[in-house]
């Protein structure tokens, strides 16, 4: 396994994701110290000390977040997990879903007595079948065992935990879209000012975090957060849950000590391209970072200040290695039709920009590219860059200009001779 | 009181005002669509991005939703924000019809505004216009035309904030996202319907009383009160420019209100009117009367003056039912002339039809009389009771059950309209409409508005004011003076 591991410590069996199990493992024992030893001030101390950033993808510190909230404001607050994994390349939180829910309902148990929360909610992706029984059965059990509900473990402590399903929009993965859908509405973000940590959930202060970023505090808390700085590198501590797909040996979700190198993970870890073949590029953290070309992974390491310096993020963690031969005129086809379905159509720039990108790449596609249609695209994306009320214009304005950049070449030639450089479909194997 | 600067230029904001308030009241001007300043900030349309200068580097932002903090300095031209501005309406246009042509928004439609003074350029897209559904039919009222929509989601957030009838919200998602009436709601219940049409910044949502009637341009908008109930609501009439008089097809356009808009009054209205006052055309172009009876025989309107006032002379128990749809200056001026010589009741001249909305909290009054505040100042408010020892009775307007009528009294009638009561009445006069003079009414809460007319007064119609003026003179000093 690539570097030390927070999460995933144990074997998955048929029964690991149990009650049972988990407290085998030690389970809901950092809860018990918490509620025991700990005020709430501290324990959001503790986090911001860990230095821990968001793994959903915009890599903002946690404990920062949590700091906006005044726990004597007179006001309810809110917890919200958010476990609405829709970006393409991106199934980390399944794995946690799928086989430790109950960290996740510990760590959400902690964060909540930290933010002083009465009702918790995790939003979850609706597609998540699995997942979501799994969650659903961690909460039950955790409410008959009084890990839940009522003064919990004999405390003045109570926390109710809602386990909400998202109706399949991609939009509604983006916290202020997130906590609308959770409201009942239509899931459209919300424009800042007001922060959602002022002015959230029913227009009260809302905490909103990634599930992996919430399930590594039970950890942070049990190891204190000294040691936990000493695991991944100064800037970014801890672990990502990385989920690997595409032309890939042995795609799956891989948890990578902050720092380890890029290449050595795809090559080495993951068994390289599929077939013995080339790479040609990454998609770094899902479809909305730009790629890093096989060339430019060499020097990297997974930590975010080493792939902003190559140009690129570490975003979700969903990891897309694409092999030497994929046509990238056909793979931004695909990107954009995503993002051109999952527009929620609030805003303008998003809103007209990704139809209209979506047909142009479309016509190219279809042979019918024109001289000026590059540059449109190009245009578009820009047109989209910080104009959005939401980051999804901006992503799908990434990703654009990140291919075009580095692959220009081949949309050209697709334009100019109405087909793919890469003739014929991409012969990979489906074993190595 | 903080000090922002735009354009470099200090101004004093309000106490949690935007900078797209502080600007527009500053007098810098910034286009936008979704915003509305009697709405919440949506920021959907993202047109007021302005660029905000600060010593880390600037950023832009949306106006709209940006308080304006001491110290903030804003441009709203610089060249990049004009080049934002030029893409946002490349981008509102790729999916717009552009067909002003047989659009009745052109002329007043702010995407038209905008594109000449921010645009200008003929469209850069080169793929098919998304489209989508023409003439949906939202209400009784209403048309909806959703490819010229914007989306700017103002028609929704009136009726969740404003009217609260929640009948409108968007469908579907990205460039296929439709307005729709909600499954279980309908527009029509909602009396404030027709202002979304007022404030579509585009000309997705379509009157379907003004539908095609006339270009905008050829109309000229008078200042007017709607007479509908006793809130008094600033209105424009609207009508067909004198320079622009049609000669061939139907001369009645001439002199017709083609449609009624709300005149903004944060006292009294705000910027919005309901639906009865859009119909204001009902009440005043119904068939009108146009000469002076006696006993339903045409007259004279020195005769029928002199028969009057013969009446009025030989009256033991005069009465008089003065109309609450009379303007203060026609009610002073019966007072002064004729308010001595009878007993005057006020009469509430209309009462709520079947199906209208009796009252609410947001507009709509119970009295659905425009001045009957200013009639009861004047002269009490005292029930509409008639004894049999009353033997003259002069009725002002409409509302009188004439079933009511003592057996022997004559009658002086003043009526606007066509009546089966004239024929019948001893004295009739026609009286001009609110749309044929000036006046004032003061609404409930005592708040005067102004009315000013736009027709000509037909040839035989008086005016009640001078007519009152006229009653008032005793006969003697007419026939002194003549002699």
């Amino acid at each position: 396994m690539p570097g030390r591991q927070l999460l995933m410590t144990f074997p998955v069996t048929a029964t690991s994701h149990t009650l049972a199990d988990y407290r085998g493992r030690g389970g809901y024992g950092t809860l018990q110290k918490v509620l025991a030893e700990m005020k709430p001030e501290q324990v959001t101390k503790e986090v911001a000390a860990s230095g821990i950033l968001g793994h959903g993808g915009a890599a903002f510190p946690a404990g920062r977040k949590w700091q906006v909230v005044h726990l004597d404001d007179g006001q309810p607050h809110y917890l919200c997990a958010n476990a609405d994994e829709g970006e393409p390349g991106t199934f980390k939180d399944r794995w946690i879903l799928e086989n430790a829910p109950h960290l996740l309902v510990e760590s959400m148990a902690i964060a909540a007595y930290a933010l002083q929360v009465r009702n918790a909610f995790v939003y979850i992706r609706g597609e998540f079948d699995l997942p979501y029984r799994r969650l659903a059965g961690a909460i039950d059990e955790a409410y008959d065992a009084g890990l839940l509900g009522e003064r919990i473990m004999g405390t003045g402590f109570s926390l109710d935990l809602v386990a909400h399903r998202g109706a399949g929009s991609y939009v509604c993965g983006e916290a202020s879209g997130l906590l609308t859908s959770l409201e009942g509405r239509k899931g459209y973000p919300r424009n800042r000012p007001p922060r959602l940590t002022v002015r959230g959930l029913y227009q009260r202060p809302t905490v909103v975090n990634n599930v992996e970023t919430l399930s590594n505090l039970a950890g942070i808390i049990a190891m204190g957060a000294e040691e936990f700085k000493k695991i991944g590198t100064a800037k970014s501590p801890g672990t990502q849950l990385v989920s690997i797909s595409g032309h890939v040996v042995r795609p799956g979700v891989y948890e990578l000590e902050f720092g380890y190198p890029v290449a050595r993970f795809v090559y080495e870890d993951c068994g390289g391209v599929l077939g013995g073949g080339k790479l040609k590029c990454i998609v770094p953290g899902g479809i909305s970072t730009k790629v890093l070309t096989a060339a430019e992974i060499e020097p990297v390491t997974y930590d975010h200040a080493s792939f902003q310096k190559a140009g690129s993020g570490l975003g979700s963690g969903g990891m897309i290695v694409i092999a030497e031969g994929t046509c990238m005129v056909r793979l931004l086809q695909v990107m954009l039709r995503f993002y051109h379905h999952e527009s929620c159509g609030q805003c303008t720039p998003c809103r007209e920009g990704m139809g209209w990108m979506h047909q142009i790449i479309d016509r190219i596609v279809a042979g019918d590219g024109r001289p000026g249609d590059i540059d449109r695209l190009i245009e578009i994306s820009e047109a989209n860059d910080g104009t959005t009320i939401c980051g999804m214009g901006d992503a799908a304005g990434y990703a654009t200009v990140g291919i075009l950049a580095k692959y220009r070449d081949e949309f050209e030639h697709y334009v100019l001779h109405k087909r793919s450089r890469f003739d014929g479909r991409l012969e990979v194997p489906l074993h190595a | 009181m903080p000090e922002i600067f735009i354009n470099g230029v200090p101004v004093e904001a309000r106490e949690g005002a935007t900078v797209l308030e502080t600007a527009l009241e500053h007098g810098f001007y910034i286009p936008y669509f979704c915003w509305h300043k009697n709405l919440s900030v949506a920021g959907n349309c993202r047109l007021c991005m302005v660029e905000v200068e600060a010593e880390s580097g600037g950023w832009m932002d949306i106006a709209c939703n940006m308080p304006a903090t001491k110290g903030l300095r804003v441009l709203t031209d610089s060249d990049k924000v004009k080049a934002r501005r030029k893409t946002m309406l490349e981008l509102v246009l790729k999916n717009h019809p552009v067909d002003c042509g047989v659009c009745d928004k052109a002329g007043e439609c702010m995407l038209q505004d905008y594109h000449y003074a921010y645009n200008g350029a003929p469209s850069v897209s080169t793929v098919p216009k998304v489209r989508a559904t023409k003439f949906h039919e939202l209400s009784q009222r209403i048309l909806l035309d959703n490819e010229r929509c914007v989306l700017c989601s103002r028609c929704v957030r009136f009726t969740r904030e404003i009217s609260k009838s929640h009948a409108l919200g968007i469908v579907d998602r990205g460039d296929h996202s439709l307005v729709r009436c909600d499954e279980l709601r309908s527009l029509d219940d909602d009396p404030y319907a027709d202002n979304v049409v007022d404030i579509c910044p585009v000309g997705a949502l379509l009157s379907r009383s003004f539908l095609y009637k006339s270009r905008v341009w050829y109309l000229d908008a008078t200042p007017s009160v709607c007479p509908g109930c006793a809130r008094g609501c600033n209105v424009d009439l609207w009508h067909r420019k004198r320079e622009w008089k049609l000669n061939a097809l139907d001369p009645r356009h001439n002199a017709c209100i083609e449609r009624v808009t709300p005149r903004e009054n944060a006292e009294v209205n705000g910027p919005w009117i309901c639906n009865t006052g859009r119909d204001l055309a009902k009440f005043l172009e119904r068939p009108r009367a146009l000469v002076p009876m006696q006993k339903g025989r045409e007259a004279d309107l020195t005769a029928a003056v002199a028969a009057a006032r013969a009446l009025i002379d030989a009256a033991k128990h005069p009465v008089a039912l003065v109309s609450s749809w009379g303007s203060n200056e026609e009610l002073a001026a019966f007072k002064a002339a004729l308010g001595t010589r009878f007993r005057t009741l006020v009469k509430p001249d209309r009462l709520a039809e079947p199906g209208e909305r009796i009252e609410d909290d947001i507009l709509i009054r119970a009295d659905k009389n425009p001045n009957t505040r200013a009639a009861v100042e004047l002269f009490g408010d005292a029930p509409v009771a008639l004894d049999e020892g009353t033997d003259l009775v002069l009725v002002w307007g409409d509302g009188f059950d004439f079933a009511r009528l003592p057996r022997h009294a004559k009658t002086i009638l003043l009526g606007a309209f066509v009546a089966p009561e004239n024929g019948h009445a001893d004295v009739f006069f026609p009286v001009s409409v609110q749309s044929e003079r000036a006046g004032h009414y003061t609404n409930f809460e005592g708040k005067v508005s102004a009315f000013s007319p736009c027709f000509p007064r037909p040839p035989r119609v008086v005016d009640a004011e001078t007519l009152f003026a006229r009653l008032g003179t005793p006969v003697a000093a007419r026939s002194g003076a003549a002699a």
